[in-house]
């Protein structure tokens, strides 16, 4: 384990902090994931995104040998199992829960001693998350005293107390409000730059872009895409504008007729202008503000909610298209996922 | 092996912290103390004190003087020591109180016996006519009168047959009498009356059939005398209780420390799935690792139970001067059986709680585990009276039946050879392997499974599949 603030080494870099391979797993007749081929580099940050049910916290419990794959390898840490590096690995699941009946401090303490952490160090160590985490007063509670929020935060201290080199979080924003999110962020960024691989999985897709260099989007078991951010963004860039007027009702479909604008469309209460292949964006943008007054006007930038629903709907038609893009955008409202 | 002696102690401390457990253990002792000590005490406490008046219609004219003489209190108190003579000559001496102990000064029977008078019914007799009217001498038994004048209530009215003592012409079976009551007149009043009644109709025959009552009384009388049991180890007074109790006893404590520490390995781990704690825990322990650290977490608890129990128990023996009845290697085959047992039933139970999600879904996969677990019970005054019968050899080498049967066999006053109790206990290994076996793969299944509580088929298919 590395010391506190250090980076990996560069041969700890070299080899992959998971790599998986035709890793295939069904529960009776149904294929939960299917031939997934992954490689997370060490002290990387990466998102696994799907719908529910799209096979991630299969993945997830693969990894860790909580579930036995039916095909594949794999390696973890550089083992062949994660059972022979469960020390260094901080886990976070989706179903989690703490000993009601027993005390923060000594739940937490319990959980530290079973990822092989008893040194003389441990109470300040259980003391200095707690405060980190604005929770040092209920150090002597007992967890069913806490509110929801206050025991996810213990969960996720739980998760992370030993310093793991390798932090797998199944859906980690569920159920918190968004000021818990944005701890919970700051800390999983900590964690990052302290050189801890991070691997998290999200059905709520803004998560991700919030945080993660690499995606790996998961439907129906099978892998997607697999590639970075900026990779992404620049591959499923939608080349088009996002535009509302000063003035309301002024007449958009002049717009329509610009140069390099191929097709006008109402979008909420903006309109987007689709551009044509050849049309250089800056010299569209000059035209449409010089046309009419705009109050808003921007590049639409592809979201992972937009790349995910074209990839898995490219041979589907337009109602199963809206449909999923429905669903999407659903489970991201109900989990409280905010664009910030 | 580090991470499973975490999971034990956590397990130990989880169930033994707890104000329940404490209490559990503590009330348990204190309610066999009550059993053993106190109800006696109250069962043999007198009658209350009842005065008043026995009306009797004796046509005979014989019956009334031998119930009077009967209802006398001096009577009533000589045979009242009389039968607390006999009840504590049957009891262990620690038991004994110190007016009937053999040895006992006449100074301290005399004092009993003027402490029994205190306690005895005041009971007037009342002859009346046989010419009286009986419904309106029934009335007096419905009114009550002011406290002062008590002893003139009447409590009983009795009806003596005229054929009581004389058989009546042409009849072959003497009468008997009728017996009118007061309400709620305490049981044990109206059973002294009967038997008054019993013994002066029953004088009366006799002199009129010209027979000496005394002589009859004593030709009829057999004392009967506790036995004394004849061993290689020499010759003691022979205690039923104790030797009834002992094999009880001994199964159980295995069947309740066993059962007790199975339940709280069950509940600990629905109580783990049921607070979705169980995957945090997967996360740093294999499913096997967590089994066997629960397992010996409730192992320890068992051990604690039966220890503290064993010892209450050794404590009684010396108390009652009966440690001898016990042989040193039954304590040792006690816990080699409670080992066997609860790893056959303990891990069983790990495996049901690992395949539920609250407590109520396990009653119906529970029904195999309660139902060996009444087989010693039901057996156990069977076994008990004939330990090498058919029945008893059998089960004792069908696990995990075995380690109860044969412990009770082995308690007994004709234990079985070494060679069965050797054999039980391969016998009773080799389902423990059986159980760890199978608990193994249902738990490593069952534990990430939510939704419907699976069946037993469901079980098996898991272990098929695991």
């Amino acid at each position: 384990m590395p010391p506190e603030g250090a980076s990996p080494s560069s041969a700890a870099l070299s080899t992959p902090a998971i790599a998986l391979r035709g890793l295939t797993k069904t529960f009776g007749k149904t294929t939960a994931v299917r031939d997934l081929d992954l490689n997370v580099p060490a002290g990387a940050l990466y998102g696994v995104i799907g719908p529910n049910g799209a096979g991630k916290t299969t993945i997830i419990r693969m990894i860790l040998s909580i579930l036995m794959p039916d095909r594949g390898s794999l390696s973890v840490l550089g083992h062949a199992s994660a059972l022979e590096a469960k020390d260094r690995i901080g886990y976070l699941p989706e179903e989690r829960g703490l000993y009601k009946k027993m005390r923060v401090g000594a739940f937490l303490t319990y959980m530290a001693q079973l990822k092989g952490n008893d040194g003389a160090d441990l109470p300040r160590r259980v003391h200095q998350w707690l405060e980190r985490v604005g929770l040092a007063e209920v150090e002597k509670k007992r967890c069913d005293e806490l509110s929801k929020g206050m025991q996810q935060k213990v969960q996720f201290v739980a998760a992370l107390i030993h310093r793991p080199d390798l932090i797998i979080l199944d859906e980690p924003f569920s159920g918190l409000d968004p000021v818990n999110q944005r701890l919970v962020r700051e800390l999983v960024l900590d964690e990052h730059r302290r050189g801890a691989t991070v691997l998290f999985s999200t059905h709520v897709m803004v998560h991700a872009e919030q945080l993660c260099d690499h995606v790996v989007m998961i439907h129906r078991g099978a892998k997607v895409l697999d590639d970075g951010i900026a990779n992404i963004k620049a591959r499923f860039d939608p080349r088009s504008l996002l535009f509302e007027p000063l003035d309301p009702a002024a007449d958009v479909r002049v717009l329509a007729s610009l140069p390099g604008v191929s097709e006008l469309r109402r979008d909420g209460s903006s309109w987007e202008l689709v551009l044509s292949p050849q049309a250089d964006r800056s010299a569209v943008i000059r035209a449409v503000a010089s046309t009419l007054t705009p109050c808003r006007l921007e590049l639409r930038r592809p979201t992972l909610e937009d790349v995910f629903v074209n990839i898995v709907t490219a041979d589907a038609d337009d109602s199963e298209a809206a449909a999923l893009r429905a669903a999407v955008r659903d489970s991201a409202l109900t989990e409280g996922g905010v664009r910030s | 092996m580090k991470k499973m002696l975490q999971i034990a102690k956590h397990e130990f401390l989880a169930t033994a912290g707890t104000r329940a457990f404490i209490l559990g253990m503590l009330m348990t002792p204190v309610l066999i103390g009550l059993m053993i000590f106190v109800l006696p005490k109250v069962m043999q406490k007198g009658a209350p004190k009842v005065e008043g008046q026995v009306a009797i219609i004796d046509p005979t004219g014989q019956v009334t003087a031998g119930l009077r003489a009967y209802l006398q209190p001096e009577e009533m108190a000589k045979r009242k020591q009389e039968d607390l003579r006999k009840m504590q000559e049957a009891m262990p001496a620690p038991l004994r109180t110190g007016g009937a102990s053999a040895g006992v000064t006449q100074a301290a029977i005399d004092e009993a016996l003027k402490k029994a008078l205190g306690e005895v019914p005041r009971l007037e007799v009342k002859p009346l006519e046989s010419t009286v009217d009986l419904e309106a001498e029934k009335r007096p038994l419905a009114e009550t009168l002011p406290k002062e004048m008590a002893s003139r209530e009447r409590l009983v009215l009795i009806v003596v047959h005229q054929d009581a003592v004389e058989l009546a012409p042409g009849k072959n079976e003497f009468g008997s009498y009728d017996l009118f009551i007061r309400g709620k007149l305490d049981d044990r009043v109206v059973s002294e009356i009967g038997n008054g009644l019993r013994d002066a109709i029953i004088g009366a025959r006799l002199r009129t059939s010209g027979l000496d009552r005394t002589k009859i009384d004593a030709l009829t009388k057999v004392e009967r005398v506790q036995s004394r049991t004849v061993t290689a180890s020499g010759e003691n007074a022979t205690n039923q209780v104790l030797n009834m109790l002992m094999p009880a006893g001994m199964m159980g404590l295995l069947l309740m420390s066993v059962l007790l520490s199975g339940v709280y390995l069950m509940t600990t781990t629905v109580e783990e799935k049921g607070n979705r704690v169980m995957e945090v825990l997967l996360s740093a322990v294999s499913p096997m690792e967590l089994m066997t650290g629960k397992i010996v977490g409730q192992l320890a608890i068992g051990l604690l139970m039966l220890v503290l129990y064993l010892a209450l128990g050794l404590m009684a023996l010396a108390s009652f001067a009966s440690l001898g009845m016990l042989d040193p290697w039954l304590i040792v085959y006690l816990f080699v059986f409670f080992l066997l047992a609860y790893a056959s039933i303990g891990a069983f139970m790990a495996a049901i709680g690992s395949a539920v999600n609250e407590m109520r879904d396990a009653q119906g996969l529970m029904m195999p585990v309660t139902m060996m677990m009444m087989v010693p019970w039901v057996l156990w005054m069977p076994i008990s009276r004939d330990p090498n019968s058919l029945l008893a050899v059998v089960l004792s080498f069908v696990p995990p039946v075995s380690n109860f049967v044969i412990m009770l066999r082995m308690s007994s006053q004709t234990p079985p050879p070494a060679w069965q109790a050797l054999l039980a206990i391969v016998v009773g290994a080799a389902g423990a392997y059986a159980s760890i076996w199978f608990a193994a793969k249902v738990f490593r299944v069952g534990l990430l499974m939510y939704g419907k509580p699976p069946s037993f088929g469901t079980l098996i298919k898991w272990v098929r599949a695991a």
